[in-house]
């Protein structure tokens, strides 16, 4: 009998709990609203002795991420956690772990960027770091921001993976929710997620030199090599995540379907708001329409394999982003047209903006889409070019 | 190496250097030889001695910067200890992080405690500008850290390589100068001909080119060039010279040039090897005497070489083309016989031949060149006493010149000769033009002959100047002309500053006299880029001199009392000049239980532009003058490390640093009273009376 209780748990103290349990070694972390509540409570559980760490009051993101890059290159699980500008901010740190191979995990709660300024949620912030070398998973609800959090100690410590993690979990729908979830026995934890060694930390017996200078002789080597050890994260995802669910019973897949079965249209989602969807799809399917939801929950290493086979037989793939690419409409969908474009047989793709700056997306708001990207694609077939629609727009 | 320290910090208040050295300091060099700093490179000193401080437990953090370039090129590193390099402003994050890892590592019981720390390195950019901030977190934040800052800066400027220099050798090209060789340079305080010891000359590689041209000079320099030029204080007032970037200079303005060099001696020629009778095939030679040394019969004879003449070494032959019955083949013939003894081989209606294997291959080593187009001057000619250069001048005029009332002219197919002979005249006293360039096809008439080809030529002219009559107009003339009394040198007038294209160019470095003469004009050579920590007064060229400006206008921002003000421990400063001074502090930084920062003054030949042997010696003077003081703040408390109650004024300082030449008497004597003050104020706080 697995030892867990039910616990009702804010999504933000839902991540404290896989820190705590997870044993990190250090944190380093600025607070910045909607990551607030984590950095809180990990510090009230370092302060109550009940987490063993370093916390680093950095005094700013770009700190915590280097103090992140420094502790981890010390050897030490090391763990970090902020949102929107935050993630800005410390973007010129974020190339230094993933081409260092240090595996620094971060969970970021998603947040709009500013101007206007916003502190709700959209993913502008975590697409901007999608070419940066990190893994990059997404959380729907508090259990999973749980478990993923778990997860990506294991897989970023994997002495062949050592690639830096970030989980993402959104800004206030998730941070800011208290949910009921299973929270496991901590020993049950520890037994999943191995002692870590760095197999080439700082340590003045075996003196290593990291982040030397690389001029142009040397430097496409060391990006090609970074390139080749990151095609073999996937294969260690995806065991890590059937080992959690062997021993937890929650499986996690890099892109999960819903009432996908003989799905002629699809409907594509990342994060909290495929809940909502999900939602929508049961309320379409009982009107008898061939609908089903497609949630990705990796991002990076971009799941090709799992993503092609899971729209197979999909004539109409529907895609929402809560990001602009401006000028270039959704950067999901503009993924998911890249990695259709070289299949025989493949679904037109109806791409969609919306929840942005944490505006909310109701169920007739995923109803909606569908309907009229059925209508996008007559125009297609009738050879009109078609914009990608921003709704819920006030005009 | 532990009884050695204790050792070293007796005897450190003599900084004995030389006599302990060996048994004081520990031979294990962490910090591994075979790096890439430049030659001279106080920073990589500082390094090496803190590095031998520092022992091997430790772990080093280290900035983006010339430390981390040149001493971790992928593959390799100079890094006997842990060492990491991130990026450019966070080694004060990135070694909290590491010192909390090893912190919470040893608590879980994940490693033992072997006492491992944790250190900072980074340049004065990454500590005081874009790295500040990191760092005054992990200070506030007290983590158990030392923070070395390695203080230093950046530059540029120079001249073409076509440039001609006046040496006490005669006159070079800039490249062909060596070190140690002896340039004349004008004396700014006595305005006198003076001799200085090149220091170097630094290729600069292809830069954009200005061309200044006064009435009688013309050179060529990068638009950040310093000239020194008249200015005018006012009527009733002296006037005064200052240093002035070429971009700066406007037509009108007043620059110094060169008006004479003086009396020189005659020129001892360098022993050739005769061919003798025996020597491979040789079975007959034309008896010759060869002259020792110059004369002005000599000079005149070359003179007329010059224009007129060629050899043919392997033949054995000296030829000049002399027609018949003028005047210059008279010159010729008796001016041979009379130097060499011996009488003209063969002449025709219109060349002269000599026949003489040694005859010519005495006058092909004088490096008058051979051809018309080659020929020039070899700067030995410019060292000659004033008779002997009259008799080559006149010489010259004999062959290609003529003269048209007072003034004369000179006609050449070799613009190198001109440029020379330019120069040559303009340290005799003579007013010479500028160079006209002149090009006639062929058939054309030119002077009573017509051209069998198509011709290119130039022409100078010049005239000897007459003496200023400074009875009568004493007051007037030295409000126009400042250096009127001076034997050497006076002022022109520019006319013309114009961009001349791109060209290879080199710099100079002179001992202190600060300048040189190049084309027969007074420059010098300055320049940095500006940091956060750019003293006050040094030029820039984002803050660069000029009416309103005098350079770096703000004061260096004061690390080490920001760090002061963080109240941490332990705060120094130290400079490699003074190595044992220097570990101590390392050392104690590191005991001390918090974090601990120490600011190395690290000079820096190439941004300093200071010869790259005076490192040490300029590192000594900073604290001498009281530029840079060394001493420590234990707790809030200061303890001056070396006291000074005679301080050494600043320009000695900066005397060997051509980033402060252009500063005037004003601005030294403020940086003087700037430097005292803190000095004072630093005793006070050291509690020294």
């Amino acid at each position: 009998m697995k030892k867990e209780k039910v616990v009702g748990l804010e999504g933000s103290f839902a991540v404290s709990e896989a820190v705590r349990m997870a044993n990190a070694d250090v944190i380093a972390a600025y607070p910045i609203t909607p990551q607030t509540h984590i950095v809180e409570r990990l510090s009230e559980m370092v302060a109550e002795g009940e987490l063993d760490a370093e916390f680093i009051c950095v005094e700013s993101e770009h700190s915590a991420m280097s103090a992140c890059v420094g502790a981890s290159a010390g050897g030490a699980r090391v763990f970090t956690c902020t949102a929107g500008q935050g993630l800005e901010l410390m973007h010129e740190v974020l190339y230094i772990p993933s081409s260092m191979r240090l595996p620094v995990v971060a969970v970021v709660a998603n947040r709009a960027l500013s101007a206007p300024l916003s502190v709700w949620c959209d993913h502008s912030d975590m697409m901007a770091v999608r070419d940066i070398g990190w893994i990059q998973m997404l959380a729907e609800n508090n259990q999973q921001a749980f478990d993923l959090t778990l997860c990506a100690f294991r897989i970023a410590e994997d002495n062949e993976v050592l690639f830096p993690t970030m989980v993402h979990i959104d800004g206030f729908h998730l941070s800011h929710v208290i949910e009921d979830m299973r929270l496991p026995d901590a020993e049950e934890v520890a037994g999943f997620i191995p002692d870590y060694k760095h197999p080439f930390a700082l340590d003045p017996d075996k003196p290593v030199s990291m982040g030397c200078y690389g001029p142009p002789f040397i430097y496409p080597e060391t990006k090609r090599a970074q390139e080749v050890a990151f095609e073999k994260v996937m294969p260690k995802i995806l065991e890590t995540w059937k080992v959690f669910g062997d021993r937890f019973g929650r499986y996690y897949a890099p892109v999960e379907k819903y009432r996908m079965g003989d799905a002629k249209i699809a409907l594509l989602t990342m994060g909290s708001y495929s809940e909502t969807a999900m939602l929508a799809i049961d309320e379409l399917r009982a009107k008898g329409e061939d609908v089903g939801l497609i949630r990705l929950r990796l991002w990076r290493p971009f799941p090709f394999k799992e993503f092609r086979e899971a729209v197979k037989g999909v004539e109409v793939l529907v895609v929402l982003d809560r990001c602009v690419s401006f000028g270039m409409g959704g950067p999901v969908c503009s993924e998911v047209k890249s990695a259709l474009y070289d299949q025989q047989k493949k679904p037109h793709v109806v791409g969609f903006i919306g929840g942005l700056g944490g505006r909310d997306i109701p169920i007739e708001g995923f109803e909606y889409m569908i309907q009229s990207a059925l209508e996008k694609v007559k125009a297609i077939e009738r050879g009109e070019e078609v914009e990608t629609e921003m709704i819920g727009i006030r005009e | 190496m532990e009884g050695g320290y204790a050792l070293y910090t007796m005897t450190k208040k003599k900084e004995e250097t030389d006599l302990f050295v060996p048994r004081l300091v520990t031979t294990e060099e962490n910090f591994a030889p075979g790096h890439r700093a430049c030659i001279g490179c106080g920073e990589a000193l500082a390094v090496r001695h803190v590095c031998k401080a520092l022992g091997r437990n430790v772990i080093i953090v280290n900035a983006t910067g010339c430390i981390e370039v040149f001493s971790s090129v992928l593959p390799q590193t100079s890094w006997r200890v842990p060492w990491i390099h991130t990026i450019f402003e966070n080694v004060g994050a990135v070694v909290s992080g590491i010192e909390s890892a090893y912190k919470a590592r040893v608590r879980k019981g994940k490693i033992p405690d072997k006492n491992v720390k944790f250190v900072g390195f980074a340049g004065d950019g990454g500590t005081s500008d874009i790295g500040l901030q990191a760092l005054s977190g992990a200070m506030e934040r007290g983590h158990n850290f030392l923070y070395c800052c390695f203080d230093n800066e950046a530059y540029m400027n120079c001249l073409p390589s076509s440039s001609l220099i006046m040496t006490e050798e005669g006159l070079k090209r800039i490249i062909e100068l060596k070190k140690g060789e002896k340039v004349y340079a004008f004396d700014q305080k006595n305005h006198e001909l003076v001799v200085k010891r090149c220091e170097g000359v630094f290729d600069n590689g292809t830069r954009e080119i200005y061309e200044l041209r006064t009435l009688h000079h013309q050179i060529e320099a990068t638009p950040n060039h310093p000239f020194l030029v008249l200015k005018r204080s006012g009527r009733g007032r002296e006037n005064e010279l200052m240093w002035k970037i070429l971009s700066d200079i406007r037509p009108g303005d007043m620059v110094v040039v060169l008006k004479d060099l003086g009396e020189g001696e005659p020129y001892k020629f360098d022993p050739i090897r005769k061919t003798v009778v025996g020597d491979y095939k040789v079975t007959h030679v034309n008896e010759i005497e060869l002259p020792a040394g110059t004369s002005p019969d000599l000079m005149k004879y070359l003179g007329i070489y010059v224009g007129d003449g060629w050899t043919r070494v392997k033949k054995g032959e000296i030829g000049f083309a002399l027609p018949e019955g003028t005047e210059e083949r008279n010159a010729l013939i008796q001016l041979h016989s009379d130097i060499f003894g011996n009488s003209i081989g063969r002449e025709d209606e219109m060349y002269v031949y000599i026949n003489s294997v040694n005859l010519a291959k005495f006058i092909d080593h004088l490096g008058f060149g051979s051809g018309a187009k080659d020929k020039t001057i070899p700067g030995w000619v410019f060292t000659l006493p004033k008779d002997e250069k009259e008799s080559f001048v006149a010489g010259l005029l004999l062959s290609d010149g003529y003269k048209t009332g007072n003034s004369s002219r000179y006609v050449s197919a070799s613009k190198e000769l001109l440029k020379r002979l330019r120069l040559l005249l303009q340290t005799m006293e003579y007013r010479v033009g500028k160079i006209h360039l002149q090009r006639k096809e062929r058939g054309t008439v030119c002077v009573d002959r017509t051209l069998l080809k198509d011709a290119e030529w130039g022409a100078i002219a010049f005239s000897k100047r007459n003496a200023w009559n400074t009875e009568k107009y004493l007051s007037q003339y030295k409000y126009q002309n400042f250096l009127i009394e001076s034997e050497h040198f006076e002022m022109e007038e520019v006319k013309e500053v114009r961009a001349a294209g791109k060209e290879p160019t080199f710099d100079l470095h002179v001992e202190d006299a600060h300048n040189f003469i190049a084309d027969g004009v007074v420059v010098h050579n300055t320049g940095i880029q500006r940091s956060s920590s750019t003293p006050y007064g040094a030029w820039t060229t984002t803050a660069p001199v000029g009416k309103k400006s005098i350079g770096q206008a703000t004061w260096k921002k004061n690390m080490p009392e920001i760090a002061v003000a963080h109240k941490i421990p332990y705060v120094a400063t130290a400079c490699p000049s003074y190595p044992f001074d220097l570990m101590d502090k390392v050392k104690r930084g590191l005991e001390i239980e918090g974090p601990a920062y120490v600011h190395i003054l690290s000079p820096c030949p190439t941004g300093w532009r200071s010869p790259p042997e005076l490192t040490i010696e300029i590192g000594r003077l900073a604290v001498e003058t009281g530029v840079f003081p060394l001493y420590e703040v234990i707790n809030g408390e200061y303890r001056l490390s070396f006291d000074f109650t005679d301080l050494k004024p600043v320009r000695e300082y900066m005397k060997p640093q051509r980033r402060f030449r252009h500063l005037t008497e004003d601005v030294i004597e403020k940086i003087q009273a700037r430097v005292e003050e803190e000095y004072a104020k630093l005793r006070e706080k050291a509690g020294v009376k």
